[in-house]
């Protein structure tokens, strides 16, 4: 033969086992890879906070400072000193880049005290009594004379003047501006006495604006000094702690009439609160007592119809007392300050995030309006800024397995319930109720199809006659081929309204189907004794009970309606309602546990029917010749060997209909909960990926948590999976035939 | 007698109800299935079939005209309501209504009622009163409205070639856009040459656009004059647009035979119209074009990469752990819920593969995506990888039914095991090779889930094959059948209208699925019985 032929056969030969084997091993690094791959993107869900100083500056008399910020992009900082003078620096080498000295209308040029709070907001109280409320705006802008380069534009706006207060000289003050123009100022006076200024701006009926103002001395009846205060962002909540550890609340939303709602005893060792703050949302109050305990309370429905601050979330342990409670203005996240440095923690996932303690103790901090970043004061004069990684606070453990205690939540639930409108929501990301969803709806669906796979498949295998069985196969592995989608939006569409219209007769013919089969068996029993009769019964049963079947269930259709009327007063839905306190919802259990069913039987049938029919003949034909029945035969020697496969395909149906989608999407109601009645419906985790990723924003916290829901669905799959197939090939070593 | 309950005895105890109780499981399954395709069939098939248009005499004088379309017991059970479809949903707001029997003077069928499907609003139920167009056109017949429907038909099929000049211009001025964004990324400068001459072009294009427009509308503008009067049964009377209406026929003076024409035509518009109506009304091309697409291009990544896999299993791995593992790696694959792999498309294909695509080769077109959105690409390869293990596992067992002579044979003539692989081996499996392809195209067809955020859409502005240069475009977001039931049945505004709509649509894609897994099985059956000594 020609040798160049030859050498180009076998170089063909070489590259083409070559080929072949990276072929085949693409595909055990595909299965390997999508699980990597997933698995990846939902990682970070769980990586920890990180903060990176970014710069350190020295200022000359921190004494001196009051209140300092940073904008977002980490170029610009100020800091605000005791004459009222706000010096804007680089934040990278500290030259001046600005000053601005704010006033108030009197003569003062002292500064008594700031308040920052909210976004770059700062309360400054001046030494004549009278108070001015600032917020520092940054704007970044592209400066075309600079080659468009981005620059940060700083802007400071007064938003309130309070005249000075005339009940004598205050040791704390709070301010607060609601969006509706509301002034709320509340002094805590030298003497002890708790003073509330209100300015009320109204519309009246002509379209002019009114102001009332008010002003009241809130009652105070404690036991020890009120050591701190805390004002709601709209000045419509009021709390004071006492360093005996009572906490109290007042409604101040109406302003004539400020009412205390809440009085009571917060800590049992009377200890003292040493901070208090509100949460970002305002529902949530943040508590630092002296023994270095951040805890956070809000107001929880009572026995007597009420609400009472309750403890909820136990955050950090401090060394020393709490001295400055602050939150983020982005989540629910809460920085706490002691001697120990500063600690961050998330309230819902009570996560600690991190611990900032740098040399020298800090006396002030303050967030960008991001919470991207941190910029603070040390007692030695260093303005040191960090950089904050804070990937996903609000995920942990506990919040997606784990009952939590939601703001306005009267107890700890499972929920889901991943976005709203508004900025200041609490994500509920509870994976539970999706696991139970999921598991809820494979349980119902495969209650109706295992028996009814199994046995079918036994009978096609065991006892029709090949003629049919050549016909059935074939016809039940088309069945497998009908889209789910199909079979959702007839579920949904057509058997949806269906048994809604007709649950007694459903029921009915549950009951009527089975009892008609019971009497024609025993019908046919007596008629069997013909033995001509006899002879044509072998391998046409299943035609046979066909018009039985139909006419057990024609009937109940027909009956349904009458005995619901006799029974449940005429319509069933009600009656489940009063007598039984379950609401019957369109797209049920039942629907599912019908379409997914019927989605899962060709599955579990083939496989079922493949194992039995593989089991070999001999044994077969030795039960049959010891004289035992063909029920018998089937029942104590086909059914056990075959039992593997079987087991192999309840399995594969098993994860076919955990992992199903479209049915569910579609015949479900969707609603995340957690009931196992079969009169309503479920939110699997499969549906729920189809609906919340197209609205997930990339790798935000949702996104994550959809692709660890993908996550558990591939390893529910996989175990069942795995399992179903080892059982498999040994059950094909042991035949060697499938 | 004595001997008749201990017969009855060992009836039971032989286990014979067991077996009735076995054969009725396997019925109750075959039933539902039955259930299922008469269902499909009975609400897919009469949906174009034109039913008869009845007037209506109610008991408080008013007249309805309505086509009925079911029956059924009023609230308390005590009579019978029935549904009509009212159509004309511009004048009423609803397209259905149900009256009580009982209400009901008289029904008749006059021959004069016209239906009329309009391009908006739905169907049109009422009699033609008069024209209004300049010329006159003889008397108000339905003969005379088609024939004055054939003019503005040709106005339309005009103003089409008219549209379909405007749409080349438009895309043409996009790849400008493009190609000029392209020259700014690059920091080109204004004098440069390739510029001037894109940006000369551009105002070439630019007024002939223009023009085009002016064009469009003083011809639309022309063809809207052409109206005829309409009123429905209170006797309102509404103007429609010729061009408007889709086509007009009385069902009541239909015989079967025009019926069947009928029914034939519209079959016609449902696989080779446009949609209309928010998908309810029109045609399913769009949709039955993009399905084909994206089982074509996934077939040419599983079909490859799914034989090659089959091969290396059966001819050339050994039976050991590793075949094992990979088989089970294999049968997982198949496992994996279809949602599972459609976020694993979205997060390596689209956010992975495709934003890398983009910052490569179009970074000056971000942040707008071009690869890195949904799209047939990304679906398909999503899909492939869902349908992979379906092509291993049936040429796997194709291959292994080859029984073993046919090798041995091959190698004692000297053949090497490529030759015996590519000349005797893959010949004889190509059968049980289709049947893979095929179920694994089946599976395409019908599957949804990972399409939804992989690339379908509700409405895809152009197809991804058209001839635009490169001509087929990956990257362009398509419509698939699947999905359409999704869209149509569950998002769209008029559930109820929409519902014939859906149910012809699941029976197109019943029929197309139906179709090719009963030729993969039968194909698989039959290489079964020729190699009856195989092994499976």
């Amino acid at each position: 033969m020609n040798p160049a032929f030859l050498k180009k056969i076998k170089r063909n030969d070489r590259l083409a086992k070559w080929l072949i084997t990276i072929g085949g091993m693409v595909i055990i690094f595909s299965v390997i890879f999508i699980l990597v791959l997933i698995a990846e993107v939902s990682l970070p869900l769980f990586f920890s906070a990180e903060a990176k100083l970014y710069a350190k500056v020295e200022t000359i008399r921190p004494q001196n400072i009051l209140a300092i910020g940073m904008d977002e992009y980490l170029e610009t900082g100020y800091s605000l000193d005791d004459r009222g003078e706000l010096t804007f620096f680089s934040i990278k080498d500290g030259s001046e880049l600005d000053r601005v000295q704010l006033a108030t209308d009197g003569p003062a040029t002292r500064l008594v005290s700031v308040e920052s709070f909210g976004r770059l907001n700062h309360a400054l109280l001046w030494e004549d009594g009278s108070l001015t409320i600032e917020q520092i705006q940054f704007k970044p802008f592209f400066d075309e004379a600079n080659g468009n380069q981005r620059s940060i534009s700083h802007q400071v706006k007064q938003r309130a003047l309070f005249a000075a207060n005339t009940e004598g000289s205050s040791i704390k003050t709070l301010a607060r501006v609601s969006s509706e123009g509301r002034r709320t100022r509340v002094d805590l006076l030298e003497n002890g006495r708790l003073h509330l200024q209100q300015q009320e701006i109204s519309e009246n009926f002509l379209g002019e604006e009114e102001t009332s103002e008010n002003s009241h001395d809130l009652e105070l009846e404690v036991v020890g000094l009120v050591s701190t205060l805390a004002l709601s962002s709209d000045g419509q909540q009021l709390y004071v702690g006492t360093d005996r550890g009572e906490l109290l609340r007042w409604d101040l939303a109406d302003s004539a009439a400020p009412e205390l709602t809440d009085h009571l005893q917060a800590f049992d060792d009377q200890r003292a609160i040493t901070a208090l703050n509100m949460v970002f949302g305002d529902i949530s109050l943040a508590v630092g007592d002296a023994q270095g305990e951040v805890s956070t309370w809000f107001p929880v429905r009572n026995d007597g119809g009420g609400r009472t601050l309750t403890r909820i979330h136990n955050l950090t342990q401090h060394s020393g007392a709490v001295q400055t409670i602050s939150p983020s203005t982005r989540d629910k996240t809460v920085f706490s300050l002691a001697v120990d440095g500063l600690h961050l923690d998330h309230m819902t996932s009570e996560r600690f995030l991190l611990a900032l303690n740098p040399p020298g103790k800090l006396a002030i901090f303050a967030l960008t309006t991001r919470g991207n970043a941190l910029i603070a004061l040390t007692e030695s004069g260093s303005l040191l800024s960090w950089k904050l990684d804070i990937p996903h606070p609000e995920v942990s453990l506990g919040t997606l397995f784990g009952k939590v205690w939601y703001e306005s939540y009267d107890e700890p639930v499972y929920a889901w319930q991943s976005s709203s409108s508004s900025d200041d929501y609490e994500p509920k990301l509870s994976l539970m109720p999706l696991i139970f969803g999921t598991l809820k709806g494979t349980f119902y669906a495969m209650l109706f199809a295992v028996p009814l796979a199994i046995f079918g498949a036994i009978y096609t295998s065991q006892f029709a006659r090949p003629r049919f069985r050549e016909v059935i196969k074939p016809a039940v592995e088309v069945m497998a081929a009908v889209p789910t989608v199909i079979i959702g939006f007839l579920a949904a569409l057509w058997l949806a309204p269906l048994i809604e219209r007709s649950l007694g007769s459903l029921f009915l013919s549950l009951i009527l189907v089975p009892l008609s089969l019971m009497v024609s068996i025993l019908l046919w029993q007596a008629a069997r004794q013909i033995e001509a009769l006899k002879r044509i019964e072998r391998g046409f049963e299943f035609l046979a009970v066909a018009p039985i079947v139909i006419m057990a269930v024609a009937i109940a259709v027909n009956l349904g309606p009458g005995l619901e009327n006799w029974l449940f007063a005429g319509d069933l839905k009600q009656w489940l309602f009063t007598e039984l306190d379950t609401r019957y919802d369109p797209r049920n259990c039942i629907i599912i546990a019908f379409a997914m069913g019927f989605a899962v039987i060709p599955i579990i049938f083939t496989i079922a029917e493949d194992s039995l029919s593989n089991v070999p003949a001999s044994l077969r034909a030795a039960s049959l010749a010891l004289g035992a029945s063909r029920w018998q035969t089937v029942w104590r020697i086909i059914l056990p060997s075959a039992s593997p496969g079987i087991f192999a395909g309840t399995m594969i149906g098993f994860g076919r209909a955990v992992g199903e989608t479209m049915i569910v999407l579609m015949a479900t109601g969707n609603t995340a909960i957690m009931d196992l009645s079969i009169f309503n419906g479920m939110r699997p985790l499969s549906a729920n990926i189809a609906v919340e990723i197209p609205e997930a924003p990339v790798d935000s916290s949702l996104y994550r948590t959809l692709f660890l829901t993908a996550v558990i669905l591939f390893v529910m799959t996989f175990i069942v999976n795995t399992v179903a197939e080892v059982v498999r090939q040994r059950l094909r070593a042991k035949y060697g035939r499938f | 007698m004595i001997s008749q309950p201990k017969r009855t005895n060992s009836y039971w105890r032989a286990g014979e109800p067991m077996v009735w109780l076995s054969a009725a499981a396997l019925t109750l399954t075959l039933l539902s299935a039955a259930i299922l395709l008469i269902v499909i069939m009975v609400n897919g098939l009469g949906v174009f079939w034109p039913s008869p248009l009845q007037r209506l005499e109610l008991k408080d004088g008013s007249l309805v005209y309505g086509q009925q379309i079911k029956v059924e017991e009023t609230a308390d059970k005590s009579a019978l309501r029935r549904q009509y479809k009212i159509a004309n949903r511009d004048l009423y707001g609803l397209d259905f209504r149900w009256i009580d029997e009982a209400q009901i003077l008289t029904e008749t069928t006059p021959e004069e009622l016209l239906v009329l499907e309009r391009i908006e609003h739905g169907d049109f139920y009422g009699t033609l009163k008069s024209f209004e167009i300049s010329k006159s056109v003889g008397p108000a017949t339905l003969a005379n409205l088609r024939q004055q429907l054939q003019i503005a038909n040709n106005d339309l099929a005009q103003l089409a070639e008219l549209v379909e000049k405007l749409n080349t211009a438009s895309y043409r001025m996009e790849k400008l856009r493009l190609e000029l964004q392209k020259l700014d990324y690059r920091k080109i400068a204004i004098e440069d040459p390739a510029r001037v001459q894109l940006m000369d072009e551009k105002v070439r294009l630019e007024a002939q656009f223009t023009e085009l427009v002016k064009l469009q509308t003083k011809r639309q503008a022309a063809a809207r004059q052409a109206k005829a009067v309409f009123a429905d049964a209170a006797g309102q009377e509404k103007s429609i647009a010729l061009v408007d209406i889709v086509q007009a026929y009385a069902p009541n003076q239909m015989s079967t035979a025009d019926k069947l024409l009928f029914y034939a035509y519209k079959l016609k518009e449902l696989l080779l119209g446009e949609p209309r109506e928010s998908n309810t009304e029109g045609g399913l091309f769009p949709a039955i074009f993009g399905t084909v697409m994206l089982i074509f291009v996934m077939s040419l990544f599983s079909f490859p990469l799914g034989v090659i896999a089959a091969i290396y299993l059966r001819e050339y791995a050994k039976e050991g752990i590793v075949v094992r593992i990979v088989r089970i790696a294999v049968n997982n694959l198949a496992g994996i819920p279809s949602i599972v792999y459609g976020i694993f498309g979205l997060g390596f294909f689209i956010y992975g593969i495709g934003h890398g695509i983009d910052s490569l080769f179009f970074p000056e077109r971000l942040p707008t995506p071009t690869f890195g959105t949904g799209g047939l690409l990304w679906a398909s390869l999503t899909l492939a990888l869902l349908t992979v293990p379906v092509v291993i596992v049936s040429t796997e067992e194709a291959l292994g039914a080859i029984p073993r002579e046919m090798r041995e044979g091959s190698y004692a003539l000297g053949a090497t095991k490529f030759q015996t692989l590519y000349r005797i081996l893959l010949p004889m499996a190509s059968p049980g090779i289709m049947t893979g392809l095929i179920l694994a195209m089946a599976r395409a067809a019908g599957e949804v889930a990972p399409l939804m955020i992989t690339g379908v859409v509700k409405l895809a502005p152009a197809l991804p094959l058209d001839g635009n240069f490169p001509f087929l475009h990956l990257d362009r977001k398509f419509m698939h059948l699947g999905f359409h039931i999704y869209d149509i049945g569950f998002q769209s505004p008029n559930v109820e209208a929409a519902k014939p709509m859906v149910f012809v649509t699941t029976l197109l894609l019943v029929l197309i699925v139906l179709l090719m897994s009963s030729v993969a099985i039968r194909l698989r059956n039959k290489m079964k019985k020729r190699y009856t000594f195989g092994t499976f």
